[in-house]
C-alpha cells in the first residue's frame, strides 16, 4: 500500500513546465474571494480569459482527447496541473462551469460529428456551459420532467422548448450554452420520454432570472481552496416557445434519461467522469476544517474557550475526524481511479460523507466560534469570512443529489435498492 | 504520484491462507467453544497457527521471526478478524513481539523473542485498573525492592487473555525518578498471583489481576530499570493500529452478512434491502466500516514509512472500535429476532465489538488525546502517556 502522493521526477519536470505557464499567465492582480459574491464581473473575465490560456495548451480539460482540443494527458499529469492551480488558490476550471459535466456527457454519448463540433469550445476554453435539469417538479425526482422539448409541426428538424428550469447557473449570466434535459414525448413511459440537448443559451424566448438564495453553493465549492468552483446565484430560466434545431440532440430523441445518467454518475461522485476531463488523482484539501482547526489551536480567545469547555474539544476533534474521514474518502477514490478500478459506491459515499460533514460543521463552527462563525463583520469575523460562508453554504446540500437521493444510489450499487 | 491500495503478492497469500485457515478449521460452532473458553484457543490450533509463523510475523529474522511490516501484519489480524478468531495471537505477536522487541535488552530478545516465535512464551499485558486509564500513567502498583527483589502489588482489570498466558508484561512506576517506568516479564505461576476471569457474554476474556507481593527478580526485568516509559509508549502506539486492522475485518464481516441477509429476508413481499430505513442502517455500517479501514491503513502505512504518527493511531483506534460496535448494534437492528441467537454468525462480532471497544483505550480515550494533540498540548501529553 501506498499513501504518498509526492510527485515523481517525470511528474516534477512537468510541474516546473506548468508552474511556468501559471506565472506567467495568472494575472497578478487577480483576486481570489472567500465568497464568490465579491467577484467581480471584471475579476470573473479575467478568470475566463485564463481560460482560453489553459484551454489553448489542452490544461483546461488535460484528460480530455485530444483530438477535441483537451490535453490528452495521463490523469496524473493533469492532477499536476490541479495541485498547481490548487497551490495558487485557484481550481481547474478557475470558474464555475458545467463543462464539467458536459464533457464526459458528449464523449459518452454524442455522434462524432457532434463531438468535433461541440467538444472544442468547451475544452479550449470559449464556451461556459450551465447544467439545466432541476425544475419546481424535478428535484430529486429527476426524470419528472415538464419542460417539453417537441417536434416542431411543421419544421420537422426543430424541436419547441417550453417550461421551467430552476436552481441552476452561476455568477455571470448569460452562459454560452446549456445542458439541457427536457421532456420529449408526452405519451411515452417514463425514462423513455426525455432528450438531452446541448443548446445555444442565446435563443429567442429564453429569459433568465436571479433567485435570492442565502448560500453560495455547496460546502465542497466554498470550501476548497478558495470559492471559485461555487455558483455564488442561482436562477430560475423560462423557455417560451424556444426553437432548437435538432443538431443540438444528443443521444436519440428519447433517450435522455440515459444521457442524464452519463452526468449523475459524475454528480453523484463516480471519478469516472473527472478521470476523462480533469484527471481524477488530485485530492483537494478542505479548507474548512483546516483553517478551524488552526483557529482552534492559535487564536488565543478561541483556544481559552476550548480549554474551559471539554464539550468544545469533543466538538473539535469531531471536526478533525470528519475532515480526515473525508481526506481518506477521496485519497480512496482517487487511488483507486488511477487503477482503474471501480468501487460502485465510493463515489457517492464520499459526496454524501461531505453533505454530512457539512451540516455537521455549521453546528461545530457555531458552538465553538461563537459569532465569529456567523459573521463576517471585519472586527469580529474569521478568516475573511470564510466561516460565515461555510455556515450557509454547509447547509446547501441538495445540488448533485440530497444526501436522501445519494443514498438511493448507494443503494442501488449495493444491489438492495430498486433496480 | 504513487497512490496504490493492492495489497502485495506476499499480503494476498496471507490474507489468503488466513481466511482458509478460518474456513477450514474453524466452522462457527467451534469459534464459539473458542470464544466461551478460558483460553481462546486449543493447543491444536495454536501449533497450526505457529507452524504458519503467525508469532514471529513482527519479530526480526535474526530471532527467527519473518520481520515483516506493521502494514502486513495488519492485513493478517483483518483476516482473523473477520471470523472473528478468539486467542492469544494478539498479546504473543503484536502486544509481547513489540514490547519485548522495544524495550528488552539485546541479550532479553536474543533468549526470549525465538520463544515468542515457537508459541512457547505468551505473554499477557497487565495494565489498567479501576481508573480504565490506557496510558503508562495506569501502571501503577505498589512496589517493595528487598535484596534486589521486586514485589508487586494491587489489583488490576481487563487483563486479556491472562489466563492463555505463561507471563504477563507488567509496567509499573520504579527506577527513581517520577516519570521512571520499569517493565517487569512475570511468570504466571509466580507465588501471590491471582487471576479471575469476569463473567459476562460480553465481556470477552478479560481477567482481573491480583498481586500479593508477587516477586520479580532482576532477570524478570525488560530492558533497563526505570528507562522502560519510551519504548511502551512507541510498541503500544504500534500494536493499536495493527488491533484496529482486526475490528476492521470484523466490521467488515458484519456488513456483508448484513448486505446478504438484507438481499434474501423477504417481509412484505419484498426482500427488507428494499426498505429505505434499512438501506439507511446498511449505508451508516458501511460507512463506519470504511472510516475504520482507511484511517486504519493509512496509520499502519504512516508508521512503517515515517516511524511514528500519534494522531494517526488515536485516530484509527476511536473510529474503528466506534465502528465495530456501530456495525453490530445496526446489524442487529437490520437482522433482528434470528440474531440474537448464539448460533448466528453476527453474535461472536457482538461480544467482540464489546470487549475490545475499551481495550488500549476507548473512543473516548483516544479522543481526548486528539483533542490534547490538536490543541498543541501533544508533547506534554505524549511524553506521559503510553499512547
Amino acid at each position: 500500500m501506498n499513501f504518498a502522493n509526492d510527485y515523481t521526477a517525470e511528474q516534477e519536470a512537468f510541474a516546473r513546465e506548468v508552474r511556468a505557464f501559471l506565472d506567467q499567465h495568472i494575472p497578478s492582480d487577480l483576486e481570489r474571494p472567500r465568497s464568490i459574491l465579491k467577484m467581480s464581473r471584471e475579476q470573473w473575465l479575467k478568470r475566463r480569459d485564463l481560460c482560453r490560456k489553459l484551454g489553448e495548451k489542452g490544461w483546461l480539460y488535460p484528460t480530455a482527447p485530444a483530438e477535441y482540443g483537451g490535453g490528452g494527458l495521463s490523469g496524473d499529469l493533469a492532477a499536476v496541473i490541479q495541485i498547481e492551480m490548487a497551490a495558487r488558490g485557484l481550481s481547474l476550471p478557475p470558474l464555475y462551469d458545467s463543462g464539467k459535466l458536459a464533457v464526459p456527457t458528449l464523449l459518452a454519448c454524442a455522434t462524432e460529428e457532434q463531438k468535433k463540433r461541440l467538444l472544442p469550445p468547451i475544452l479550449k476554453g470559449e464556451a461556459v456551459t450551465w447544467q439545466l435539469f432541476t425544475e419546481p417538479e424535478a428535484g430529486t425526482d429527476e426524470a419528472n420532467q415538464q419542460t417539453n422539448a417537441l417536434r416542431a409541426e411543421k419544421e420537422r428538424d426543430y424541436f419547441i422548448v417550453n417550461g421551467n428550469k430552476i436552481f441552476v447557473g452561476a455568477l455571470y449570466p448569460p452562459p454560452d450554452q446549456f445542458l439541457l434535459l427536457t421532456r420529449s414525448s408526452l405519451e411515452a413511459p417514463r425514462h423513455q420520454n426525455l432528450a438531452m440537448f446541448l443548446a445555444p443559451a442565446n435563443l429567442p424566448g429564453v429569459s433568465i432570472y436571479p433567485l435570492d438564495l442565502f448560500p453560495e453553493g455547496t460546502l465542497s465549492q466554498v470550501c476548497y481552496h478558495s470559492a471559485d468552483s461555487a455558483p455564488g446565484f442561482k436562477y430560475t430560466v423560462f423557455f417560451d416557445d424556444v426553437r432548437l434545431h435538432e443538431s443540438c440532440l444528443i443521444g436519440g430523441e428519447h433517450e435522455g434519461w440515459k444521457v442524464a445518467n452519463a452526468t449523475l454518475t459524475v454528480e453523484h461522485g463516480d471519478r469516472e467522469g473527472d478521470r476523462q476531463s480533469t484527471g481524477a488523482a488530485f485530492i483537494p484539501e478542505n479548507q474548512l476544517v483546516k483553517r478551524f482547526l488552526w483557529q482552534c489551536r492559535h487564536n488565543p480567545e478561541v483556544r481559552n474557550r476550548l480549554l474551559k469547555n471539554p464539550h468544545l474539544q469533543a466538538d473539535m476533534v469531531e471536526a478533525f475526524i470528519g475532515g480526515e474521514i473525508e481526506r481518506l474518502f477521496l485519497t480512496r477514490n482517487a487511488g483507486l481511479s488511477r487503477s482503474g478500478m471501480r468501487a460502485p459506491y465510493a463515489g457517492p459515499q464520499a459526496t454524501l460523507f461531505t453533505k454530512t460533514l457539512g451540516l455537521q460543521m455549521t453546528g461545530i463552527l457555531s458552538r465553538v466560534l461563537g459569532p465569529s462563525a456567523l459573521t463576517r463583520d471585519e472586527a469580529w469575523g474569521l478568516e475573511e469570512g470564510l466561516f460565515e460562508v461555510c455556515a450557509r453554504s454547509g447547509l446547501c446540500i441538495a445540488p448533485g443529489g440530497t444526501p436522501e437521493a445519494l443514498k438511493i444510489v448507494i443503494s442501488r450499487a449495493l444491489r438492495i435498492g430498486r433496480s | 504520484m504513487n497512490l496504490d491500495f493492492r495489497l502485495s503478492e506476499g499480503e494476498l497469500i496471507l490474507r489468503d491462507t488466513a481466511l482458509n485457515f478460518l474456513k477450514r478449521d474453524l466452522d462457527k460452532r467451534t469459534l464459539e467453544e473458542l470464544h466461551d473458553s478460558d483460553t481462546g484457543i486449543t493447543e491444536g490450533l495454536w501449533r497450526k497457527m505457529v507452524e504458519m509463523g503467525w508469532p514471529g510475523i513482527l519479530v526480526p529474522e535474526a530471532y527467527g521471526g519473518s520481520g515483516l511490516p506493521l502494514t502486513t501484519a495488519g492485513v493478517l489480524f483483518e483476516a482473523l478478524g473477520s471470523g472473528p478468531l478468539s486467542g492469544p495471537l494478539f498479546a504473543t505477536a503484536v502486544l509481547g513481539a513489540l514490547i519485548i522487541g522495544k524495550a528488552a535488552s539485546a541479550d532479553q530478545r536474543k533468549e526470549l523473542l525465538p520463544l515468542l516465535v515457537q508459541g512457547k512464551l505468551i505473554p499477557a499485558l497487565v495494565l489498567t485498573d479501576e481508573e480504565l486509564g490506557w496510558n503508562s500513567r495506569a501502571a501503577r502498583l505498589q512496589v517493595q525492592e528487598r535484596e534486589g527483589t521486586v514485589f508487586l502489588s494491587g489489583q488490576k482489570l481487563l487483563v486479556y487473555e491472562a489466563e492463555a498466558a505463561t507471563h504477563l508484561i507488567v509496567p509499573t512506576p520504579f527506577g527513581g525518578k517520577k516519570e521512571a517506568l520499569t517493565l517487569f516479564l512475570v511468570d504466571k505461576h509466580s507465588p501471590g498471583l491471582e487471576i479471575r476471569r469476569l463473567p459476562g457474554y460480553l465481556m470477552g476474556r478479560a481477567f482481573e489481576v491480583t498481586l500479593h507481593q508477587v516477586p520479580c527478580p532482576p532477570t524478570a526485568r525488560l530492558g533497563r530499570v526505570g528507562r522502560g516509559r519510551r519504548a511502551f509508549a512507541k510498541a503500544i502506539r504500534q500494536a493499536l493500529p495493527i488491533l484496529c486492522a482486526y475490528l476492521v475485518g470484523g466490521c467488515q464481516a458484519v456488513c456483508d452478512l448484513t448486505l446478504a441477509y438484507s438481499r434474501v429476508r423477504v417481509q412484505f413481499a419484498q426482500p427488507i434491502g428494499r426498505f429505505q430505513r434499512v438501506q439507511d442502517m446498511i449505508i451508516e455500517m458501511i460507512n463506519q466500516a470504511d472510516a475504520a479501514r482507511w484511517t486504519t491503513y493509512e496509520a499502519l502505512w504512516r508508521l512503517d514509512t515515517r516511524g511514528d504518527d500519534p494522531k494517526a493511531v488515536h485516530l484509527a483506534k476511536a473510529v474503528a472500535a466506534e465502528a465495530y460496535w456501530q456495525c453490530c448494534t445496526l446489524a442487529h437492528r437490520v437482522i433482528s429476532g434470528i440474531s440474537y441467537s448464539r448460533e448466528h454468525p453476527l453474535s461472536l462480532h457482538t461480544r467482540t465489538s464489546r470487549a475490545l471497544y475499551t481495550f488500549l483505550g476507548d473512543p473516548a480515550f483516544h479522543k481526548q488525546r486528539l483533542a490534547g494533540l490538536l490543541l498543541g498540548k501533544g508533547k506534554r501529553v505524549g511524553k506521559g502517556s503510553a499512547v
